[in-house]
């Protein structure tokens, strides 16, 4: 059975189609990766399901219940977590308080269990010092409250939207570690769009490739990279 | 050792609160009872203002609390206190079914809804004169405690503390994420699993229904109401100097705000009887230019430089 189900997904911004028409699953935790060029439609997908915007058609399944028009806080709720691309600390909270709002408003935990909890959390992530303001935070320190973040909603099914963006090879190196050791250990499914593909190929079991919002391929890796329809996506119709 | 000592400090300054009608005079408890009641408004805007949503609704509320609390009295025969209950309530009611409809809105077309609610039931009670006593206004028979100063103060204490006591709370319990978060970032919030508009519906009630108390307690200790005098613009534009000028998003900044403001706003009623609102409006902008952190804010950050250097 399928953790996640999105039938002829569509989104249209004015002219533009951003999700064209789109089918996708995502099995029990699975590790699937979500690539194509800027401007895919790779992060409006993850918008979708997580409920930030809404679709002009198609629906979205989870767990077998049909969420399409769920609102994205009760969507939160049942298990649908996600990381932004362009990362938005709530800068009035400290590095622990930001954690702990996941575990407060999606798991309904109190304030010492919810501290307690994203103290663990912390601990797991490598996070020090957690009392810190964001702005004394460092990048990698960010992306990796941005993962605890989305980890403290409880979810069961997690959506990567470029974490590794901005980090040098080490970094993305621990930040790997992590998502495995998450993956693993809670039978999550995890989404990873990512413009690195070293880190898809490590990574993910599967991919799918988006352009201009339609899937263009799906597979392995191996032989999704050398799919002439991917190629030319990347590299331009001239080629 | 610090928090033993914050304890003995709330401790003196709310027995100096509670006995201050036994050594000030008379002038000086009208002054404090005015303070008191612009504290509420201060304190329950900012309240809202932590969500990030700018509220111009203050003086409509209190009207609407003012002329409650009255046409309690005089159409229904209910007794002071509880027609300063009932300002309460419908404040409350008023605001949240106003909340459901427009606090899908936001910044500046959320603030000049609220300002326009003012507007409205002003407009109403101005023109239903056989109700409410039209422009004229209405006069109470009789005002609280039939004008005892030291109940009516005690009475008007009361409701800063229940509007402080709430101040405190939504820093301390888990309304303080859910307001922090919506207010940094409205998207992140609702990914956080945070019901953003009920979040929002409810704290504008809460505040509404202080804000209604406020005037409930004003008419009833002053014992009359006008539309031009409950539906002022003084309440607007005074509580916001106030808690920008004492810091905004806490408790205390709004207190020091209002403490400050307030007694030099009597002295200048005194002085520029007809001027003092430019004098205010010339602070509001000082403010914003050259302390936007306010009187706390800047302390605050005073003592972390402090602790870091």
């Amino acid at each position: 059975m399928s953790k996640l189900v999105v039938k002829s997904l569509t989104r249209r911004f004015g002219g533009l189609v951003a999700v064209d028409n789109l089918d996708f699953e995502l099995g029990n935790g699975e590790i699937v990766g979500i690539i194509g060029p800027n401007g895919a439609g790779k992060t409006t997908l993850i918008n979708l399901i997580s409920g930030i915007c809404m679709p002009t058609s198609g629906s979205i399944l989870f767990d077998d219940k049909d969420i399409t028009l769920t609102p994205a806080h009760i969507r939160s709720r049942m298990g649908i977590g996600r990381t932004f691309q362009l990362i938005h600390p709530l800068e009035n909270l400290s590095l622990i308080e930001n954690i702990m709002t996941g575990f407060l408003f999606s798991q309904g935990e109190n304030k010492k269990k919810a501290r307690l909890r994203a103290e663990d959390l912390c601990a797991l992530m490598n996070l020090t010092d957690t009392g810190r303001e964001i702005s004394q935070l460092n990048i990698l320190e960010m992306k990796k409250m941005e993962i605890a973040h989305a980890l403290a909603t409880g979810p069961s099914i997690l959506f990567l939207d470029e974490v590794m963006a901005g980090l040098n090879s080490d970094e993305t190196k621990e930040i790997i570690k992590i998502a495995k050791k998450i993956a693993s250990s809670h039978n999550m499914a995890i989404g990873v769009v990512e413009h690195v593909m070293g880190v898809i190929k490590e990574l993910t079991e599967r991919v799918i490739v988006l352009d201009s919002g339609k899937l263009i391929a799906k597979g392995v890796y191996e032989e999704v990279s050398k799919d002439p329809k991917v190629i030319t996506a990347y590299l331009g119709g001239a080629a | 050792m610090i928090k033993y000592w914050k304890y003995i400090l709330i401790a003196i300054i709310l027995l100096l609160g509670v006995l201050f009608p036994f050594y000030a005079g008379a002038y000086q408890q009208s002054i404090a009872r005015t303070v008191l009641i612009y504290l509420v408004l201060a304190i329950s805007w900012d309240m809202l203002l932590r969500s990030g949503q700018l509220s111009f609704g203050m003086a409509g509320l209190f009207g609407i609390g003012s002329y409650a609390s009255v046409l309690l009295l005089l159409r229904l025969g209910a007794s002071p206190m509880l027609s300063i209950l009932g300002a309460g309530l419908v404040a409350f009611v008023v605001a949240a079914l106003l909340g459901i409809l427009v606090l899908r809105l936001r910044a500046m077309y959320f603030a000049i809804t609220t300002l326009a609610i003012g507007e409205i039931f002003r407009i109403i009670i101005r023109n239903w004169s056989s109700f409410t006593g039209g422009p004229e206004g209405a006069i109470l028979p009789n005002i609280i405690f039939d004008g005892d100063p030291v109940l009516s103060y005690w009475l008007v204490l009361g409701l800063a503390l229940l509007a402080i006591v709430l101040s405190v709370i939504f820093q301390k319990t888990r309304i303080y994420f859910a307001l922090t978060a919506i207010r940094n970032n409205e998207v992140v919030a609702k990914s956080s699993g945070i019901n953003i508009f009920k979040y929002l519906v409810i704290v504008f009630a809460i505040t509404s229904a202080l804000q209604g108390m406020a005037g409930g307690v004003f008419a009833q200790t002053y014992g009359f109401v006008t539309p031009e005098s409950s539906f002022s613009a003084d309440y607007i534009l005074l509580p916001i100097a106030m808690a920008l000028l004492g810091g905004i998003y806490g408790t205390l900044g709004p207190i020091i705000g209002t403490v400050l403001l307030g007694v030099l706003a009597e002295y200048l009623k005194l002085y520029i009887p007809y001027g003092h609102l430019i004098v205010y409006g010339i602070i509001i902008i000082c403010i914003i230019m050259f302390m936007p952190q306010g009187i706390v804010g800047v302390v605050r950050s005073k003592i972390i430089r402090r602790e870091v250097g």
